[in-house]
């Protein structure tokens, strides 16, 4: 049943002595830090470690509430269903359903995110039952007209950044690591982005989104951590706010479930797009 | 399990900490962080505990009823250890209890433990036992639990469309068409998802053509899903294709026309439709019981031929005229970047012949006559970073000697053109059919097609289409625009305008001629360039 927890096990010796080499950081580390360990391997090694406190749910289904509101203050909601599906040996399987608005209900994206190579992804279009394959190169686009670009939200494998650990500090009153990523993929809309993840649970608190031009572009902060079945920390709220047009957006995910016993054959083909609801 | 447990106590002993003065007394008390029933859970938080404080932790195991605890515990320290430790665990807001061991005994203590409400164990305990010390519960959910047993949808659309045209048909039809159209959606599902029944109702009202006013069920089937495989009882749409432009493979759905000239309105097919999921791709395996006649505008309406099709008195190949069980099998795979589909069709064909027909009043009009046909047709795609390449190819015997036509084209993304969020789609297709002039039943034989895709990406979903095909033989051409955004959550606006040129206009006195004129096939639409605005509204 546990699948995670045995593929963790193998790997616990490496992370286990990354981890007992956070003691010795210092909060203004300098830079190589201690016992060899540079800033860009102890950057990787805080993600890596997020990522592997993150894995082992085996699929998920969960509810997102999107609110995208402009510089006005207009509002507008969408709703989306959302199932994934845990691959070890290499990206995630997303399927995502539109609720509303009405004109788009039944409206559906696949997309097999992959650890290196672009992601294949596949749209439903309800209206002439046709599924379209999408060039998704470029994700640096809105994702559904939201201030969320594709990039920002599909799933992010930690082999598609370079990191770099900066500092540790304080932030909203949690201790955190303070780590600059840069995306490998040169398609990538930022020329950096800078995370925060508490170091008691390596949960990403806060990201900062530069613009090509080095230029401050975006902040998330995510909100409502809670911890589900004892083991995975997920948010309820991320609020994404475009420092250039003012405009933000506000994802509220609702009913997280794990391990639902979706079928990689069922559940995530070009078949089961044309069928969801 | 045992294995992680026992790395964790090895990697605890190596590391290094202030060492104790040996002065200091070594205390019988320690720190307690947590307890859990999987030593993992218990090596890991150990791990962190041990990473905030700075400080050696160990996982001890201890029995009692319940079974094996892992708690994890501050190592052997003295007071003044102990004390540091305590202060460093206040400034993270870590929670912690003071454990007393009683000599002799060491797991004979007065522990609470996780989940029981008893009060903390004696000693100056700061807080509750910490929330991260409850054993994490084993994952609830069983396979398929979440899914509601039933669960059923209903929606509905009702739709206003308005249609002007820029001068009087050739037969004097009206410039001004309004219609009203409505559309269910009923949706059941039971059995964990696995069973399924869908019901699809559509009508169309129109205002000046009677055959445009129309009934049909699109969708009225029963699903049942396995683990690798579909199966689907009952009226409904398929389709097939990859290029934008014209719809060449699509073939299971019969088109409704009178919808509109785009081909991409169908009317329900009866089918049993197997799918099989293997590595090796899916198998679509199709039986079409029951034919669909095409619909064709009336006497009244427009982007019609001239003379029009009397739809309702069809000429069939098949002696079993629209009873006919008809077939259809189809391999399709994706292998990254590259996907495609193959199929054959055997059947009558979707597309009828127009036969010119003299009625006894002498007027003439046009029958579909309805061969029976064997089409092959390949799909493929191709993606190459921000390009897809796409191609589709038929090869059909049944209408007159055997023939093969292909459409191949690309789609170019561009994301967020010129510093907007803008993304802009380029598509170019070639459309070819190898019997060139003889091929009296498209109009897409040597033709050239560039189109545009606007998507604002803004709160109203703006987005706008505008396409140009050129008949590179003939030099006909037709505009056609597409743009539509949200009204606010339940409201839609679509406007669309066609535009024809490049052909003479029919021959009022000889209007045959001009239909078998390869030159001038789309004559009869060179009055209907029109400009149509539709509102819907979603309940």
């Amino acid at each position: 049943m546990d699948l995670g927890r045995v593929q963790a096990d193998e790997v616990e010796l490496r992370y286990f002595s990354y981890l007992f080499l956070f003691c010795w950081v210092p909060a203004n580390a300098a830079l190589p830090l201690a016992d060899g360990l540079t800033a860009e391997e102890f950057g990787l090694a805080i993600f890596q470690e997020a990522d592997r406190r993150d894995a082992g749910y085996i699929d998920l289904q969960v509810d997102l509430e999107m609110i995208l509101r402009n510089s006005r203050g207009t509002e507008s909601r969408r709703l989306l269903r959302i199932k994934q599906f845990e691959k070890p040996d290499d990206g995630d399987k997303l399927l995502i359903v539109f609720e509303t608005p009405k004109s788009l209900k039944g409206s559906a994206l696949l997309s097999f995110s992959h650890r290196v190579e672009p992601d294949d992804q596949w749209l439903y279009l309800p209206a002439v039952k046709r599924v379209k394959r999408i060039a998704s190169r470029n994700k640096s686009g809105p994702f559904l007209s939201s201030e969320f670009a594709f990039e920002d939200l599909t799933l992010q494998e930690v082999e598609k950044f370079t990191y770099r650990f900066l500092r540790k500090e304080i932030f909203d009153d949690r201790e955190c690591f303070v780590v600059q990523r840069k995306a490998v993929d040169k398609y990538s809309g930022y020329s950096k982005q800078i995370v925060w993840l508490d170091t008691a649970e390596f949960r990403i608190q806060k990201i900062e989104y530069f613009d090509r031009r080095e230029g401050l572009l975006k902040t998330l902060e995510v909100r409502g951590y809670t911890q589900y079945d004892g083991r995975y920390w997920k948010a309820d709220r991320m609020l994404m706010v475009n420092h250039q047009t003012r405009k933000s957006t506000e994802l509220v995910w609702r009913d997280y479930r794990f391990a639902t016993g979706l079928s990689e054959e069922r559940d995530f083909s070009t078949n089961s797009l044309r069928r969801v609801r | 399990m045992k294995r992680g447990f026992g790395i964790f106590i090895l990697l605890g002993a190596a590391v290094g900490y202030t060492a104790t003065p040996a002065a200091d007394v070594e205390s019988t008390a320690s720190l307690v962080f947590g307890s859990f029933s999987s030593p993992e859970n218990a090596a890991n938080w150990a791990a962190r505990v041990s990473l905030l404080l700075n400080t050696p932790i160990e996982v001890e195991s201890l029995r009692n009823a319940q079974g094996v605890w892992y708690r994890v515990v501050t190592t052997a320290a003295s007071e003044t250890t102990l004390n540091a430790v305590r202060r460093a665990a206040d400034s993270h807001k870590l929670t912690y209890w003071r454990l007393t061991r009683l000599p002799g005994s060491p797991d004979v203590v007065a522990e609470t433990l996780p989940g029981k409400s008893k009060p903390p164990p004696p000693g100056p305990v700061r807080h509750a036992p910490p929330v991260r010390a409850r054993e994490p519960e084993p994952i609830a959910h069983e396979p398929g639990k979440d899914a509601a047993d039933t669960n059923s949808q209903l929606d509905f659309d009702l739709g206003l469309q308005t249609r002007t045209y820029r001068v009087e048909g050739f037969n004097g039809q009206s410039r001004f068409q309004p219609s009203l159209s409505a559309q269910l959606d009923y949706y059941r599902t039971w059995d964990k998802e696995r069973q399924s029944l869908t019901f699809a109702p559509y009508i169309r009202y129109d205002a000046e053509d009677s055959e445009r006013s129309h009934f049909d069920v699109r969708e009225l089937f029963w699903s049942q899903v396995g683990n690798d495989w579909d199966l689907h009882v009952g009226v409904r749409q398929v389709f097939w294709g990859v290029t934008e432009f014209h719809h060449l493979v699509d073939i299971l759905n019969q088109t409704d026309l009178v919808e509109n000239i785009d081909g991409e309105d169908k009317l329900g097919q009866p089918m049993v439709h197997l799918s099989l999921v293997r590595d090796w791709g899916i198998l679509d395996i199709f039986a079409l019981p029951g034919f669909r006649e095409r619909t064709f505008p009336g006497q009244d309406g427009r982007l019609r031929t001239v003379p029009m099709v009397d739809g309702d008195h069809p000429i069939y190949e098949s002696g079993a005229r629209n009873t006919r069980v008809d077939g259809a099998i189809r391999w399709s795979h994706n292998l990254g970047p590259f996907e495609f589909g193959i199929y054959h069709f055997t059947g009558t064909s979707r597309e009828p012949q127009l036969v010119p027909w003299g009625l006894t009043s002498g007027e003439i009009v046009l029958r579909p006559r309805y061969p029976v046909i064997d089409q092959t047709g390949l799909e493929a795609l191709a993606v190459l970073g921000d390009w897809a390449l796409k191609l589709e190819v038929i090869t059909r015997s049944g209408f007159g000697a055997r023939y093969a036509a292909f459409n191949v084209g690309f789609e170019k993304t561009l994301v967020g053109v010129m510093g907007t969020r803008t993304d802009l789609g380029l598509v170019a297709e070639y459309m070819f059919d190898d019997r060139d002039d003889e091929a009296f039943n498209t109009v897409f034989e040597h033709d050239l097609a560039f189109g545009t895709r606007w998507s604002m990406n803004d709160i109203a979903d703006t987005q706008a289409l505008l396409g140009v095909v050129w008949d590179v033989k003939t030099e006909e051409y037709f505009f056609s625009m597409e743009a539509s955004r949200r009204l606010g959550e339940t409201w839609t606006l679509l406007l669309e305008g066609r535009v024809f040129g490049g052909a003479d206009e029919p021959d009022s006195n000889a209007p045959l001629q001009s239909l078998f004129d390869a030159d001038n096939k789309t004559a009869s639409l060179q009055r209907d360039d029109f400009i149509q605005l539709e509102l819907t509204k979603y309940f």
